[in-house]
């Protein structure tokens, strides 16, 4: 069992202390930022903070008032001036005094007719920003209760037939979570159990196994390389959240939603309950292929058909959600490699029958088990073969294993 | 008492049979020479005995049994291939593999820094594996095998890659382990290293053993009915009982009629009143023995 630790420890250090690992990890904050930052600036190019006027003759807004805001934004609301003809306003607009002017007409209230006039450069914010300027000043007198739930709008809760299961339609992040994570986990799954494959392709071409194998057993160091590979994986999911936990401290209007986001545990240990047996399964799958090709490109070629059916659920999406108890839900979450995805996506859209669970969880945490125990056999056979590939045939053969006494 | 007990161990790969038969002991605190050409069978005898590869039938008994987890802390190994994790620091690298053996940190720590200093690779500590020369990395690689101080020893090609000097270095750091009462398998091809330092040896080719037995009684079973005469004089056109003479750098090897021992002709040299500086019983070496050995083989095949 020592051995196992060493082989471990070794293992993770290898992989988290190189350059290539270092660059993976930051890769996807950076690519994420870079994405939310594009975004940014294109909507930062479209908006345009300057005042816009606005035409009431008939007065149907008594007394208007600014909406008022809560905190600092980075695009607030443009300000609303008041003109009592077109023709002063259109004179401000060409005067570039106001990016754009709204006349309100006659029967506003009963057709709610609004005549816009803008410059060139109007951003394209003013029309929301009025309508929210309308909305707050035609309530204005409304009770302050009233007024916050005609604007904020209603808290569905959209709840199963048997009642064991609810969500909130405005808890995105509850349907959000199992595909976020969900993509991560393939993210994690490629990049660290192609490490492991790279490994120990490296180390029977540069022949370090041979040394190796003559001070620890197969199982010991395979065991050892998949849970350290499963730490590599996990310390990029980690590393990753953490970057995205402080880009939600950093990013003040986003503070709302992470704190009105809920995920309960339940959600979270059906992750982990299938993620983690399958990254093992996969894993030590990468490590028998890479234990038996006879080179590092052929190994990577035959890893992709490991990760390929994790991806799978990702194209049943609708049928997932829209059908979360029909047959193809059911199959896809409850088959060992497209589980990790399709059983948490279909535990947001409906109440999963524990034993189904139960038995998904188990046929998975069996299959881990199987496959390092044939990985470890695989290896040994193939280990120290250079030039020819281990049949399947081979590996479940009895080794011969004659001892004998002196 | 031996330590090793290797017993017709037989081993195929596919239709190929790459150890065919093969038995041998080794003894304790003995230097035991495994030979052949290249694909004879002796990597995978090796690789039977440190238990890599299972035979499809015989067995090997090392320490008194069948090999398991706790024996590997009690095996040396040098593989003919060497590896080494090429992109870790040397002293890393070093300490990872003995802690694998073994030992703990602190000693293995210990004990590498001590072997580091013998081997002159001191100032290479900090540096990437694959920064060192392939004579370093051999050097590196024999104190992996003998760091942990194994009580068997198995090693493939020791001598490769290294000058005269190392090979020196080598050559006594081998003797002192059998002299400390190791076991040592030494694969080799250069059978001069061979008869300086092996006690017995096996040679296999094609999968077989065609010689087995002590450095001696192998040489004796090779030697032809000739003597070798050292003398600054001339030598007569004929002698008695004698077939041809032929000369070598001023040596002279006289090739003897069947039945006539080697007395009879020093008898002969003795009357014919020449100086004789030298007179031995000529015994092939090793080379000539392994080349005849290899050549009948595949005369046969």
């Amino acid at each position: 069992m020592k051995k196992f630790w060493l082989v471990f420890a070794q293992e993770y250090r290898r992989h988290v202390l190189r350059k290539r690992f270092i660059f993976a990890l930051l890769s996807m904050p950076i690519f994420v930022g870079l994405i939310a930052l594009v975004g940014f600036l294109s909507v930062r190019l479209q908006y345009n903070g300057a005042p816009v006027g606005f035409v009431d003759s008939y007065n149907i807004l008594s007394n208007p008032q600014p909406v008022p805001t809560s905190g600092s934004s980075l695009l607030p609301a443009a300000n609303f001036v008041k003109y009592p003809d077109e023709s002063t306003a259109h004179n401000d607009l060409e005067a570039n005094k106001i990016q754009a002017y709204f006349t309100l007409s006659k029967n506003y209230l009963s057709s709610g007719e609004v005549i816009l006039v803008k410059s060139k450069t109007a951003g394209s914010n003013i029309e929301d920003d009025f309508g929210s300027f309308l909305s707050y000043n035609l309530l204005a007198g409304k009770p302050e209760a009233i007024v916050h739930r005609l604007t904020a709008g209603s808290n569905l809760i959209i709840r199963s037939a048997d009642g064991t299961r609810e969500l909130a339609a405005n808890n995105w992040m509850a349907i959000a979570m199992p595909f976020i994570a969900g993509i991560l986990f393939i993210i994690a799954v490629n990049i660290s159990g192609g490490y492991l494959l790279q490994a120990v392709v490296e180390e029977k071409e540069n022949r370090t196994m041979e040394i190796v194998i003559t001070s620890v057993s197969p199982s010991q160091l395979m065991a050892g390389k998949v849970f350290a590979d499963l730490l590599v994986g996990l310390t990029e999911l980690v590393v990753w959240i953490l970057f995205a936990l402080l880009a939600l401290r950093f990013v003040p209007q986003w503070v709302a939603v992470g704190q009105s986001t809920q995920i309960d545990l339940g959600s979270i240990l059906l992750m982990a309950g299938t993620f983690i047996p399958a990254f093992v399964m996969v894993a030590a799958a990468m490590g028998a292929v890479g234990a038996t090709a006879t080179e590092a490109r052929e190994a990577q070629q035959i890893a992709g058909l490991f990760t390929l059916p994790i991806v799978i659920p990702f194209w049943f999406v609708t049928p997932i959600m829209f059908d979360p108890n029909g047959p193809i839900a059911l199959g896809l979450s409850m088959f060992p490699l497209t589980a990790p995805i399709a059983l948490p996506l279909r535990a947001v859209f409906t109440t999963v029958p524990a034993w189904q669970i139960a038995v998904t969880i188990s046929i998975l945490i069996l299959l881990a088990a199987f496959t390092v125990w044939l990985a470890g056999r695989v290896f040994r056979i193939g280990m120290l073969r250079y030039g020819k590939k281990v049949s399947f045939r081979e590996a479940f053969r009895p080794q011969t294993s004659q001892r004998s006494h002196s | 008492m031996s330590s090793i007990h290797v017993q017709k161990i037989t081993k195929k790969f596919g239709s190929q049979i790459a150890v065919n038969d093969v038995s041998f002991d080794v003894d304790g605190g003995e230097i035991f020479g495994l030979l052949g050409p290249n694909g004879a069978g002796k990597t995978t005898a090796i690789r039977i005995i440190l238990d890599i590869f299972k035979p499809d039938s015989g067995s090997v008994s090392i320490l008194d049994g069948p090999m398991n987890e706790e024996k590997k802390n009690h095996i040396g190994y040098l593989p003919e291939e060497r590896g080494l994790y090429q992109d870790i620091q040397l002293e890393r690298c070093l300490v990872y593999l003995a802690t694998l053996k073994g030992l703990d940190t602190a000693t293995a720590q210990a004990r590498i820094n001590v072997f580091l200093e013998r081997f002159e690779l001191e100032p290479w500590r900090k540096k990437k594996v694959k920064e060192l020369s392939k004579g370093m990395q051999q050097k590196a690689q024999l104190i992996t095998t003998l760091v942990h101080r194994p009580e068997i020893i198995v090693i493939d090609e020791p001598f490769s890659a290294l000058d005269p000097v190392n090979t020196q270095m080598v050559k006594d750091l081998l003797r002192e382990q059998r002299e400390s009462g190791k076991t040592i398998i030494m694969c080799t091809h250069q059978m001069h290293q061979v008869e300086e330092l092996c006690d017995r040896l096996v040679l296999i080719d094609k999968g077989q053993t065609m010689l087995y037995g002590t450095l001696q009684d192998v040489r004796h079973q090779f030697a032809k009915p000739a003597v070798s005469v050292s003398t600054p004089d001339s030598l007569p056109e004929s002698l008695p009982g004698v077939d041809s003479i032929s000369s070598e750098n001023g040596d002279y090897t006289l090739h003897l009629l069947p039945g006539m021992l080697p007395q009879e002709v020093l008898q002969s040299l003795i009357k014919t009143n020449i100086q004789i500086d030298k007179f031995e019983i000529s015994m092939p070496t090793l080379d000539e023995i392994f080349i005849e050995v290899v050549k009948k083989q595949e005369a046969v095949q």
